[in-house]
């Protein structure tokens, strides 16, 4: 009789603890907590959970939003896994806004809630190409990486991407950009060196469709970036790991040129580990890229309304102003003249309505891949 | 075994049986087992087939969404995602950095353990023991604080090239090198060798050391003879620990190495990552976890050797 009540409670025991290792987390169907997901830097954690989210429950009494963060996109992959797998099993994902660059992976997928005028009614002010490019993501702030330069060193900083070039090899060791694998302000400069030996169709067919065929002309670019390596910072074929690195050694004066974000350069800059003399510059022919962020609500979302209520909220000039003048300085995706004048003003000098498209993913990662084995440390 | 069982008896003890192999026995450990097998066993054998191209069933959404995918063209699978990885230029480099590394810093770690434990073991003095427990300090501290503390200690503009600057000499950059991932690893590997080989030598009776002393061995042959073999168990175990973990370090050679060649921990996340190459990425999974149960052997070894000699089993 021992025995078998032991043998009972041990078969329980088992079950307990296998099926707390596989209960599925509760669905929140209808609920008003909208579940926000952010793959990004610590400056866009800071726009939502201190600026964006408290506002928009004060505007808009009765919803709550959870922001869950993963740092650079590390979990990108598994997400989308997740998202994609969600889809295909009729199943809510467990994310209903989504803030990160694989949102246009998303979309290309047919993955997301496609956002129409009727559903969004703030849409109608954004700029139509850079909607579309957003494959069923909205656009919701812009951003650019530009070039940062020392002031006391370099009084005036190269025009185009010629005279940059030029620049890094007549000043060894002053020039670096960060590995591409590692963020995104170095991997727009490999982007840009690239560009330059590809024709104006070839790069539009890189930002729009995977085009492995024409992954071979980037040897010409790869190759000026390898013949580089005796030239930028630490002068042996070594990169910075990711985009605060390359910040880092511009603040300390390890460095007088690098490549940053716009809006990691300002929220620097405002919080003072950014010193005054370094300044920041467009080049041309091609320029540095940038372009939108995109949120994106996944279709299979059991909570898309509430969902699209705060996307069309974070659309509206209330919330842009905040975009633009808050601690990350990003560019607004509605007119400027929509705007509060006081807060755009930091844009004169930077076109931000006219911004080089980044490669589509899939032809971005191979990119990566290529830079890794062909150029540090050769 | 009567006689035995009398004078238990006869001392007012129960009776010794002899234990039966027990179902009981073996359901009690039937819960944690299955939940390894489940929800890590199962994984890897999964893993497995995905890196010969099984790409149906737990591999569909991985597939749909991962870039350079090979499909099995046999009824086994293909090797086509390992035939990548060999002829990847990247790979043999990083595999080459990775057993330098992990070869180098355990040997260096099991040195300057042995000579912190011997020290202790030796001198009973209240500098020995305090010399140990500092020792362990970085236990503490959590890598990635260390990672980026080593790498403004030797950066281009850290501690060591600053100090040197103020007397005109250009200390080299360390930072981007073999040699800081080797200088973290240690820092980070060293505290738990001490602790396992001091441990070890504690156990080592006094007598022995005092016997070989009045027979006149010098120091050197009472370490080579005495305290080593008989601590050589824990030696073993923490060479092991301490080599596994540097094999599959990620933080410290991200941290501090160059970008090209990379140690696999960190290759192995930029081909899932950055590259979306899941496939390439769980072949150098293997193949770490191939050396990483070439290690895991040893261990067991020394385990079973040890429980012999003492009579465990």
């Amino acid at each position: 009789m021992l025995k078998k009540t032991v043998w009972k409670s041990l078969a329980l025991a088992a079950v307990l603890s296998l099926s707390i290792g596989i209960t599925a987390p509760a669905s929140h169907a209808g609920s008003q907590t909208i579940q926000v997901y952010i793959s990004a830097d610590t400056n866009i954690q800071d726009l939502w959970v201190k600026t964006l989210v408290p506002a928009f429950k004060a505007a808009n009494p009765g919803y709550d939003v959870n922001v869950t963060f993963d740092l650079h996109g590390d979990h990108d992959a598994q997400e989308t896994a997740k998202i994609t797998a969600a889809a295909v099993l009729h199943k809510d994902p467990g994310v209903d806004l989504i803030d990160g660059g694989f949102v246009t992976t998303l979309g290309a997928a047919g993955l997301l809630y496609r956002p129409t005028a009727g559903l969004l009614p703030n849409i109608k002010d954004v700029n139509r190409t850079v909607l579309a490019a957003g494959k069923g993501g909205i656009p919701y702030r812009g951003s650019s990486v530009l070039l940062a330069y020392n002031t006391t060193n370099v009084p005036t900083p190269p025009k185009t991407l010629d005279e940059l070039l030029a620049w890094i090899k007549a000043h060894p060791g002053k020039f670096t950009y960060n590995a591409p694998s590692g963020g995104g302000s170095g991997y727009s400069f490999v982007q840009t060196v690239v560009d330059k030996y590809l024709s104006n169709a070839d790069r539009a067919t890189l930002v729009q469709q995977a085009a492995p065929d024409l992954e071979s002309k980037w040897s010409q670019g790869l190759e000026t970036l390898r013949q580089l390596n005796a030239y930028t910072y630490g002068q042996n074929g070594t990169y910075p790991a990711n985009n605060a690195e390359t910040l880092k050694d511009l603040a300390t004066g390890l460095v007088d040129m690098g490549t940053v974000w716009s809006d990691q350069f300002s929220s620097a800059l405002k919080a003072g580990t950014m010193p005054a003399n370094i300044k920041v510059a467009q080049i041309s022919n091609p320029s540095l890229t940038g372009g939108a962020s995109y949120l994106g609500i996944p279709s299979s979302s059991t909570n898309r309304t509430a969902a699209r209520i705060l996307a069309n909220w974070v659309l509206s000039p209330a919330a842009q102003n905040l975009i633009v003048s808050g601690t990350l300085n990003g560019f607004p995706v509605i007119p400027l003249n929509k705007l509060d004048p006081k807060a755009t003003a930091a844009f004169t000098g930077v076109d931000i309505q006219n911004l080089r498209a980044g490669y589509l993913s899939a032809n971005a990662n191979d990119l990566k891949s290529k830079w890794a084995s062909t150029v540090p440390g050769k | 075994m009567i006689s035995l069982r009398s004078k238990n008896k006869e001392e007012g003890s129960r009776a010794v049986t002899r234990a039966r192999p027990s179902f009981l026995g073996l359901a009690l450990s039937l819960p944690p087992l299955l939940l390894v097998l489940i929800f890590v066993g199962l994984p890897i054998f999964i893993g497995f087939t995905f890196s010969l191209g099984f790409t149906k069933g737990p591999n569909r959404i991985i597939s749909i969404i991962g870039q350079q995918i090979h499909v099995k063209n046999h009824w086994w699978g293909t090797f086509a995602a390992y035939s990548d990885v060999f002829h990847d230029s990247r790979f043999l480099g990083d595999l080459g950095l990775t057993l330098f590394v992990t070869v180098l810093s355990t040997v260096l770690v099991i040195l300057m353990g042995l000579a912190i434990s011997i020290y202790q073991r030796l001198i009973r003095s209240k500098q020995a023991s305090v010399l140990v427990t500092l020792a362990i300090i970085p236990l503490f501290v959590p890598v990635v604080i260390s990672a980026w503390a080593i790498h403004t200690f030797y950066g281009g503009d850290g501690f060591l090239r600053s100090f040197f600057a103020q007397f005109g000499i250009s200390f080299p950059t360390l930072t981007s090198t073999a040699s800081a991932i080797v200088i973290g690893s240690i820092w980070t590997s060293l505290p738990f060798a001490i602790l396992m080989i001091s441990s070890g030598m504690q156990g080592i009776p006094d007598a022995l050391i005092d016997a070989a002393k009045d027979c006149g061995a010098p120091v050197a042959r009472i370490i080579g003879h005495i305290l080593i073999p008989l601590a050589k168990t824990p030696i073993i175990i923490a060479a092991s620990f301490t080599a596994i973990g540097i094999l599959g370090s990620f933080t410290i050679p991200l941290f501090l190495g160059p970008n090209q060649p990379t140690m696999l921990g960190v290759e192995i996340s930029n081909f899932f990552g950055s590259y979306n190459r899941p496939q390439q990425s769980l072949v150098m999974a293997f193949i770490v976890f191939l050396a990483a149960s070439g290690i895991a052997i040893l261990y067991v070894w020394s385990n079973i050797k040890s429980a012999k000699e003492s009579g465990r089993i």
